[in-house]
């Protein structure tokens, strides 16, 4: 059942503009998604210093650690309410939350960026699912490469 | 994420300003609160019971006092109820109360001491995640280790060692599975299969892992284990017919047992002197990985002519190094056998019968 809260409606509300800026959010965390696939989980400890919200730095840690589900959720959830955050940083941080739980769920990426386009709200949701899924295979081939260098200069 | 902020109450919203210093006492709260925890693993009711008699402070000594009385999380929340109204206008006192039923609700939820502290303290912010992490490795470091072990007849290691061949089939699996699962199944595993796992999720993350599958060992029957496997079993089965990993063959794990004899005779025919040579030029992760070729008799006749240093050097390879493909450790069987060939030509001691030996060794082909 979907459950209605007041004062997550209040703090979720931000302007248009703002809510653009989550596009580059959804393509930072698909491509970590494809890193884990080729490196592996621990390959995120060289993302954490390039973390600009402390909560991303955070959870990265935590999904390395092997938490996921519904304890990643309710400590993710604390460390968002532990700091006062409205509008458009509120709706940001939601989206790092759903994005490091669908990090910790080895989700395809297609299926991450369904979770978080949602964010957007449904006027906008499948015209930047569209986008990003038509900027997907040359993110995949880019990784192909860095792939097939890596294990050039392993061999 | 939507919908546990949506089922959260108006008064959860409310973000807590405290000092530093109330923080900082917070922590020594939830590093007893963790501490406590780790002691009810193995003694149950009677280490929270003792723990009340000599806690100060009043939210947590009547809430140990409630666990150890048998409440459920209902009857804890009730319980401290009456000290959140009194601690209505002071926040120190509402942010205690909100870490120390996190901590007791995760004890009563069979949560790991470690998954505990990482709950209470996000209670007191970013700032506080790498202090627990100290903490958290400095309690790594008094760990007990697991001797006991409990293996349900089946193929989970097999499956496990297979996926292991390449780390990341291994890595999406167990995180396909979830931790709790994972947890189930290594829990009737032996501990090759714990040591393939458990770096997967880091020091403190694959230190739970390993004390979370010892305690099912006591809590899960024969059948929940195999039960858990069986699931984990199908799981591996859908992600390979979905492409997202590829398993091994019985062939890739198997070496060629005639490069194994041959290997074996070869390390045994060698005197001390070319065996010490060649070692101290070839790194430690090839002999780790070429010794997976050989009979443990080589071992033995390996380690006995090293010195101390470089027993140690390869000892601890061994320890890191995972199961590999037969061409992988033919391939470091050839490096070494390279570097065997060099000592016994420089050494003039091995006889011609050796020395072609170690060149087929060099150029074995399956």
């Amino acid at each position: 059942m979907i459950q209605w809260n007041a004062e997550l409606a209040r703090r979720l509300a931000c302007r248009e503009e703002e809510k653009r800026g989550i596009a580059p959010l959804i393509r930072r965390f698909m491509e970590l998604d494809r890193r884990t696939r080729s490196e592996g989980f621990q390959a995120l400890e060289s993302e954490i210093p390039a973390a600009d919200d402390p909560l991303l730095a955070v959870g990265l840690r935590l999904v390395m650690e092997g938490l996921s589900g519904e304890i990643l959720e309710d400590i993710l959830a604390t460390y968002l309410l532990a700091e006062e955050r409205t509008g458009w940083p509120f709706l940001r941080a939601c989206v790092i939350v759903e994005g490091l739980m669908s990090l910790a769920e080895a989700d395809d990426p297609a299926i991450m960026a369904r979770k978080l386009v949602a964010y957007y709200g449904a006027d906008r949701a499948l015209g930047v699912l569209e986008e990003l899924e038509k900027e997907a295979p040359m993110a995949r081939a880019a990784t192909t490469a860095k792939e097939s260098v890596r294990a050039q200069e392993e061999a | 994420m939507i919908s546990s902020l949506a089922s959260l109450p108006l008064a959860r919203w409310t973000s807590i300003k405290v000092s530093r210093q109330k923080k900082d006492a917070l922590f020594e709260i939830a590093a007893r609160i963790e501490s406590v925890a780790e002691r009810a693993r193995s003694e149950s009711g009677r280490a929270l019971s003792l723990a009340s008699k000599a806690e100060r402070r009043k939210p947590l000594r009547r809430g140990l006092e409630l666990l150890a009385g048998g409440a459920d999380a209902e009857g804890l929340e009730r319980g401290l109820s009456e000290m959140r109204l009194a601690a209505e206008s002071d926040p120190g006192a509402i942010l205690e109360l909100r870490l120390t039923l996190a901590g007791l609700g995760g004890i009563l939820a069979g949560e790991h001491p470690y998954v505990l502290m990482r709950r209470m303290t996000a209670h007191l912010g970013a700032e506080y995640f790498e202090k627990t992490s100290k903490y958290l490795l400095s309690r790594l470091k008094r760990r007990r280790p697991h001797t006991d072990t409990l293996v349900v007849p089946g193929d989970m290691p097999d499956l496990i060692r297979s996926l292991a061949l390449d780390p990341r089939n291994l890595e999406r699996a167990v995180h396909a599975a979830g931790r709790d699962i994972s947890a189930a199944i290594l829990a009737g595993c032996p501990q090759e299969s714990l040591n393939l796992v458990k770096p997967l999720y880091g020091k403190i993350g694959g230190a739970s892992l390993e004390d979370d599958a010892s305690q099912l060992r006591g809590r899960l029957s024969g059948d929940e284990i195999s039960q858990a496997q069986a699931a984990f079993g199908d799981l591996v089965r859908s992600l390979e017919e979905r492409g997202e990993i590829v398993l091994g063959s019985e062939d890739d794990l198997a070496t060629d047992p005639a490069f194994i004899a041959e290997f074996t005779r070869i390390v045994l025919a060698l005197d001390e002197r070319t065996i010490k040579e060649a070692f101290r030029q070839t790194s430690g992760g090839v002999i780790a990985v070429a010794m997976q070729g050989m009979q443990p008799v080589a071992h033995e006749r390996i380690l006995g002519v090293l010195s101390k240093r470089d027993e140690r050097r390869i000892l601890d390879a061994i320890d890191d190094s995972n199961p590999l493909q037969r061409t992988a450790i033919r391939a470091a069987g050839s490096e070494l056998a390279v570097q065997l060939l060099a000592a016994a030509s420089r050494s003039g001691t091995s006889s011609k019968e050796t020395i072609a030996r170690l060149e087929r060794l060099r150029d074995w082909e399956d």
